[in-house]
């Protein structure tokens, strides 16, 4: 049994901390000290006071010009010193005061010589030897000979290989995103072999949902929605680029194409539809079409985004810092910023309403990509002074930064030329920040924790070496991410258990020196993929339209916008969380309680929080309450102890000990005494899918056109009128015998040739209208009692409101080129009775008369649910849907161990 | 400068490895001593010290989204009034942007009466009766302004600091600040009423960069008040603490094999959540408050009302929840129809929150709690002086376009002055010209007030120390309005 040591404090003090130390570390000891002078003395020009720069040797000392703060070998006799002691104004102004300590290394360092070093993370990862270890026998490649070596310093030592479910449930979740399959841990623990392991990671890394997995990881980059943002948040269709991110992380496509056909697909030669689609990545940008907004502005928005996100994913650099005044800490300049701006300047592009330029790839499927402007429409880039687009400064053509590896002549100024500089294996970030991106989806935290950021404001990695060894490693294998994720979790550090002890957990609560193995909470789309695949809803269908599973009522409520949330039918709502419409004022709730980002901005890492807002949805949203039923009437047989078992083997992926088996049964028991006494209950658990989804059983009560269109009878019939008909027109009583007949829908078109996107399309009118007001009766035949859920569907290029037996049951200032449905009120609702009911609806003029009219309605309502036992005793069955739901809520389910 | 004690609270350890100046090893000995964060075993949401004393200890924001017209509610202009209908002076259109406005738009006067109410004499216009009575309760600031004119970044300008996505809220903030009272209810609730979302959308109480336990939980008056609140169908109260146990034992028993503190973690916050389940609709359900609070609110339980959500607001705050922020759609009176006429629609939208928002003072001052709670009214800009002419045309429909550079706001509580005029407008209501605030001084008013002071509260994130007042220190804490 090797486990980590538990040290006495003192002991490990001693070991941990050089009491006299030979050198002073610049990057570790003194930069921290310089960067709290950086914001007044550093590069930025406007921020700079007293004529004094700290950020280089050469300006320190004023041989750059400027003030000299620094007189090297000579701290007795350097200004800074004597200003950071200063009694009456101490250096740095309005904070705290610098440490006696501080103080100290600050002038040993200038006493010293006053050696300034690059950043580590912009010199260019060298290939380090892997050090050699007290435990060689422990290491099965590179990365545990880098890891042990630090656990030697610090006298721990490993944990001991994790079991084989933990281990098959562990590389599934890491890399497919899903639970593995039964078959898959069977066969697994019974494999003897020595390939037994690698057999598995194979596996998974061939399984299609492998790029599902890390297509996810990769959207959240990519800030990818299904929705243009801002004010009215229109959808957009751009899932075409979703659907090659899998696809090309699925075919293992390497990192340095992966990057070249995203940023800058549309400039190759030739470029293929799907090099086009590829270019999606950065139209993922934010569209404002809120009326009169300065489309340039925004225009301007989403290229600074661009510049921005790529600082961010490839670099792992805040270079979106620059776009207002040079980066305060890091060597990017206010005209730098400008300069990579004008790589991306040159699209076509410009905060359009339809998001143009889009490409057609199939029948009525066009996605968003990237043109570049023909040569006479190119654009002149300037600094903004401040960031203001309104306020250009210098001219400025594309380029990098000059403080990284320079642009090589050979390629291009242009989008192309970038990429290729970014995926040069001279560019000493990319390949850092791509490796400890995939190690922090393994660990649960980076190498470098601030995953976005690398620059001097980050933090330093645990393991340099190491980082750079996987680097270095990256490059060698030419960018194969599968590969090197395959080297991760084949290392002995990975296959650790994650059992802790307190004293483990006191020495090092992240386990940042890796003596276990990774311990975090699921991620928002696996804990609803994994509920789903427990209970055998999981539909694995890959690809396509984003679905809408169930998602609460009243969510999606963002005016002067008619789209609606309707879930989808049938096994599309059962689709991997990955293909969940998202809109980004209103992504799905679920899943942002558990930390997933709105798509506004690229995310580089999802901060994992624990709320009680969680435990909420686990419980009791109906999505995971449904997979507790079907995880239920899936395995519940005679035999309780068997039940429990498999109940529990399929929530956890291992086999429950006696005590738990023992609980869930003991659980079982009490809430079949409950239900026995409640047996409607009972039944609505069992049949809970029934209750939750209204598709099969919603009536119509008044035809709409579409109800013609699809060709399931003509639409209603209504009386109507245009002259004002007087105060009691909506009530049931009032006569409307001489009122005209007409069906539905009433109005008149008109369509504008330049207009495409025009709402008046599409719609069979059967009735002219052409006044102001149109007043309209029908009357609803009920014969059923226990109607539910009164929705109003309403086409209407118009205002309307609409009156129930009287009572005031619906209305809208929105115009809408759809069927859009309302609830209706309450009071409504609860005047629907059998026999004759009574609808009127007001419908008023919103256009001058030249924009043409129009008004379709239809109204619907939902029976109640059939509650059948569901092929046994619905009590016993019941009672074992609330132990699933128990199964399905344990910290242990929602945590990948 | 950073905020050391905040943020030694949270997440981040950025800040705590810059004082340690000896690296990671240094890092580990220091955590092993317990100086570092323990972020699961300890509440975030915990109350906490504030910078100083405050003045208040709640802040109820009522956002009136779409912007009410300051001219025809707070701001009388007998000089427009004499212009009414003749052509806009040149002077005022040049290097401006409209969001509608197209030409020479004509000068558009009010319809209202106004008159100087309380001792203070301050105007307001027939359009308020219930507010003109309290009026001296509080400060009508007619000189805010924004460099903002569409609805969304200008509510985002205002209540994130940022007219960008992906900031974080006031409310956020406040809580990440402060913490909470009441571990039994969200920190930070929010209620909307009108029909709509604010165009922003629920990014206006995100949490941004903060950590998600400080975002704004949206209650809702239909439906359930916290979503996910109510138990699935099927699952009664006792069979849903039948389950709790269950889930709490064994908890403990893989706590015990795998011996993860986090284990505890989780089981506390199941526990809370089952907590919330009682509390929060309890605190939601106005049914039973008196027949007199109901008449003085206006409130009818089960609708979803700009009014019940006041009430609602009274209630939180009593229950200890520290930022309440309603939004109140509907002001968007561009006179494009006659749902947006401020002849036809602005009374009826004055009349649903004038009862409600005199209510709220009112009865938060005979509890006591008005002394605590900073109450804040006000849109996300102004609106013209002009009549708009959308597409260059009039219409039979009379309203105003967006006006980013005067517009009127009132706050109320919370140790700001009561019975202030503060700020004034030129002859026609088009720009401030005495005492102008920015959306960052109302900002930084506000925090001051909670005991926060606005230049340190910060967080740590992408290279920059975060603040809601943005990265400048142009925001002020504008002594004037304080008590």
């Amino acid at each position: 049994m090797s486990g980590p040591r538990a040290l006495p404090l003192l002991l490990a003090a001693l070991w941990l901390v050089p009491t006299v130390p030979a050198e002073v570390d610049f990057q570790r000891q003194v930069q921290p000290i310089l960067k709290k002078c950086l914001p007044c003395h550093g590069r930025d020009e406007h921020a700079r006071q007293a004529n004094l720069r700290l950020d280089s040797f050469e300006h320190a000392t004023g041989k750059s010009g400027g003030h000299p703060g620094i007189a090297p070998g000579d701290a007795a006799h350097s200004r800074i010193v004597a200003r950071v002691q200063d009694d009456k104004n101490p250096m740095p102004p309005g904070g705290e005061r610098l440490s006696a300590a501080e103080i100290d290394v600050l002038k040993q360092w200038i006493d010293g010589g006053a050696k300034y070093q690059q950043h580590w993370a912009f010199e260019a990862p060298a290939r380090p030897e892997p050090p050699t270890v007290s435990q060689p026998d422990w290491v099965r490649n590179p990365i545990d000979a880098f890891v042990l070596a630090r656990l030697d310093k610090a006298h721990l030592k490993p944990s001991v290989e994790a079991d084989r479910y933990t281990l098959a449930r562990r590389l599934a979740l890491d890399l497919t995103g899903l639970p593995p399959e039964p078959e898959l841990v069977k066969a697994f623990v019974e494999d003897e072999s020595p390939e037994a392991y690698e057999k598995v990671v194979d596996r998974l890394l061939n399984s299609p949902h492998y790029g599902e997995r890390w297509a996810r990881v990769w959207l959240d980059l990519a800030r990818y929605a299904d929705s243009q943002g801002y004010e009215k948040d229109g959808l957009r269709t751009i899932w075409p680029y979703r659907d090659w991110v899998i696809r090309a992380l699925n075919a293992n496509m390497p990192f340095d194409r992966f990057t070249v056909l995203q940023l800058a697909g549309d400039l190759l030669p030739v470029p293929t539809e799907d090099q086009l689609v590829a270019t999606g990545f950065h139209r993922n940008t934010m569209t404002n079409t809120e009326g009169g907004t300065d489309d340039e502005e925004f225009r301007d928005a989403a290229v600074k985004d661009r510049v921005a996100t790529t600082g961010q994913v490839w670099m792992g650099l805040t270079v979106g810092c620059a776009q207002c005044h040079s980066h305060k800490y890091d060597p990017i300049s206010h005209q730098e910023f400008y300069q990579l701006y004008a790589f991306f300047n040159q699209t076509a592009d410009a905060d359009k309403p339809n998001d143009e330029p889009k490409l057609e790839v199939s029948d009525d499927v066009t996605t968003l990509i990237f043109r570049e402007l023909p040569a006479d429409e190119r654009r002149e880039t300037h600094i903004h002074e401040r960031g203001s687009f309104l306020s250009p400064g210098a001219l400025v053509e594309p380029a990098t930064p000059a403080a990284f590896e320079p642009f090589p002549e050979e390629f291009p100024r242009n989008r192309l030329g970038l990429a290729k500089w970014l995926v040069s294996k001279r560019n000493p970030l990319t390949a850092r920040v791509l490796v400890n991106r995939l190690w922090s989806r393994l660990w649960g935290i980076g190498i470098v924790e601030t995953e976005e950021d690398f620059g001097t404001q980050g933090l330093p990695p645990s393991h340099p070496e190491l980082l750079d060894w996987l680097a270095t490693e990256l490059m060698r294998l030419d960018w194969d991410m599968k590969g090197v994720l395959k080297t991760m979790v084949m290392s002995a550090t990975y296959r650790q258990s994650s059992d802790v002890t307190a004293a483990m957990v006191e020495s090092d609560p992240k386990n940042r020196l890796l003596a276990r193995g990774a311990r975090f909470r699921l991620s928002a789309e696996m804990v609803r993929d994994q509920a789903l695949a427990a209970s055998g809803l999981l539909n694995e269908e890959l690809y396509g339209e984003p679905v809408m599973p169930w998602q609460p009522d009243g969510i999606w409520q963002v005016i002067y916008s008619p789209i609606r949330w309707t879930t989808s039918e049938g096994d599309e709502r059962y689709r991997r969380s990955l293909y969940t419409l998202w809109r980004r004022t209103s992504p799905y709730p679920a899943m942002t309680t558990f930390d997933a980002p709105s798509g506004e901005v690229c995310t580089v890492r999802r901060i994992s929080t624990n709320t009680p807002l969680q435990a909420l949805v686990t419980l009791n949203d109906p999505t995971l309450m449904e997979a507790a039923q079907r995880l239920a009437l899936a395995v519940a047989d005679d035999d309780r102890e068997r039940t429990a078992r498999t109940m529990f083997e399929r929530a956890l992926v291992r086999p429950p000990t006696e005590a738990e088996v023992e609980r869930v049964l003991a659980l079982q028991a009490e809430a079949r005494a409950e239900l026995a006494g409640d047996r409607e209950r009972a039944l609505e658990l069992v049949n809970f899918d029934r209750v939750l989804y209204t598709d099969e059983r919603t009536a119509t009560l008044v035809a709409d056109v579409r109800e013609a269109e699809e060709g399931r009878g003509p639409a209603a019939m209504w009386r109507y009128t245009t002259e004002d008909p007087g105060a009691d027109w909506m009530q049931p009583r009032f006569k409307d015998s001489k009122w005209e007949k007409g069906r539905s829908a009433f109005g008149r078109m008109f369509r504008k040739e330049s207009d495409k996107e025009d709402p008046n399309e599409k719609l069979s009118i059967a009735t002219p209208w052409e006044s102001d007001n149109l007043w309209l009766r029908t009357e609803i035949d009920v014969d059923e009692k226990e109607l539910t859920d009164f929705r109003l569907y309403v086409r209407a290029f118009a205002h309307f409101e609409a009156f129930v037996n009287g009572v005031a049951a619906a209305d809208s200032v929105q115009e809408t080129g759809t069927h859009v449905d309302y609830k209706l009120t309450p009071q409504a609702a609860a005047t629907v009775r059998p026999g004759k009911n009574v609808l009127a609806v007001r419908v008023f003029r919103s256009r001058p008369p030249e924009s043409g009219q129009h008004v379709d309605i239809g109204l619907t309502a939902v029976r109640p649910p059939r509650l059948e036992a569901q092929g046994g005793d619905e009590v016993e069955r019941a009672a074992w849907v609330v132990a699933a739901n128990v199964l399905l809520n344990l910290d242990e389910t929602l945590t990948r161990r | 400068m950073l905020d050391r004690f905040l943020q030694a609270r949270h997440t981040t350890r950025r800040h705590f490895l810059e004082k340690c100046q000896m690296g990671l090893a240094g890092m580990f000995l220091a955590e092993a001593a317990g100086a570092a964060p323990k972020a699961s075993a300890e509440n975030p949401l915990a109350p906490k010290q504030p910078h100083f004393d405050p003045k208040a200890k709640a802040v109820i924001y009522l956002h009136m989204a779409g912007s009410p017209t300051q001219l025809e509610l707070w701001d009388p202009k007998p000089t427009l009034q004499k212009y009414d209908g003749q052509d806009c002076p040149q002077e005022l259109l040049e290097g401006k942007r409209f969001a509608f406005i197209k030409g020479v738009p004509k000068l558009l006067g009010t319809p209202y009466q106004f008159k100087k109410h309380g001792q203070a004499g301050t105007a307001v216009s027939e359009l308020l009766p219930h507010f003109s009575t309290v009026v001296d309760e509080a400060a009508v600031i007619r000189s805010m302004t924004t460099d903002q004119f569409n609805h969304a970044p200008a509510q985002l300008y205002l209540h994130t600091g940022n007219p960008r996505l992906g900031y974080a809220s006031m409310g956020s903030w406040a809580t990440y600040g402060l913490g909470t009272e009441n571990q039994d209810l969200p920190g930070f609730v929010v209620l909307v009423s009108g029909n709509s979302t604010p165009s922003a959308g629920k990014s206006l109480w995100g949490s941004g960069f903060l950590p998600s336990v400080y975002q704004g939980v949206q209650c809702r008056t239909q439906g359930d008040p916290v979503l996910y609140l109510s138990d699935p169908e099927g699952m009664s109260r006792t069979l849903r603490r039948k389950t709790l146990d269950a889930i709490g034992d064994l908890n403990r028993m893989q706590e015990e094999r795998f011996g993860d503190p986090e284990t505890e973690a989780r089981i506390a916050q199941y526990e809370l959540a089952y907590r919330m389940q009682i509390a929060a609709p309890e605190v939601m359900d106005i049914s039973k408050e008196s027949d007199a609070t109901h008449t003085l609110y206006g409130t009818e339980p089960g609708q979803v009302s700009f009014a019940n959500n006041c009430l609602l607001a009274r209630r939180l705050v009593e229950n200890g929840v520290r930022f309440v922020q309603l939004y109140h759609w509907g002001w968007d009176h561009h006179g494009s129809s006659r749902r947006e006429d401020i002849r036809y629609d602005l009374p009826n939208k004055a009349r649903s929150v004038d009862r409600p928002m005199t209510a709220l003072i009112q009865d938060l001052k005979q509890r006591g709690l008005l002394d605590q709670t900073i109450i804040v009214w006000g849109g996300e800009f102004g609106r013209t002086p002009m009549r708009e002419n959308r597409g260059g045309k009039y219409t039979e429909y009379v309203g105003r376009d967006h006006h980013p550079h005067a517009f009127t706001m009132w706050m109320a509580g919370g140790g700001i002055k009561p019975g202030l005029n503060y700020g004034a407008t030129d002859d026609i209501g088009y720009y401030v010209v005495e005492n102008k605030l920015t959306p960052r001084d109302l900002q930084a008013t506000i925090l001051h007030q909670l005991g926060l002071d606005p230049y340190k509260l910060s967080y740590a994130y992408q290279g920059l120390d975060q603040r809601l007042i943005g990265p400048t220190n142009e925001a002020r804490v504008v002594k004037d309005l304080l008590a």
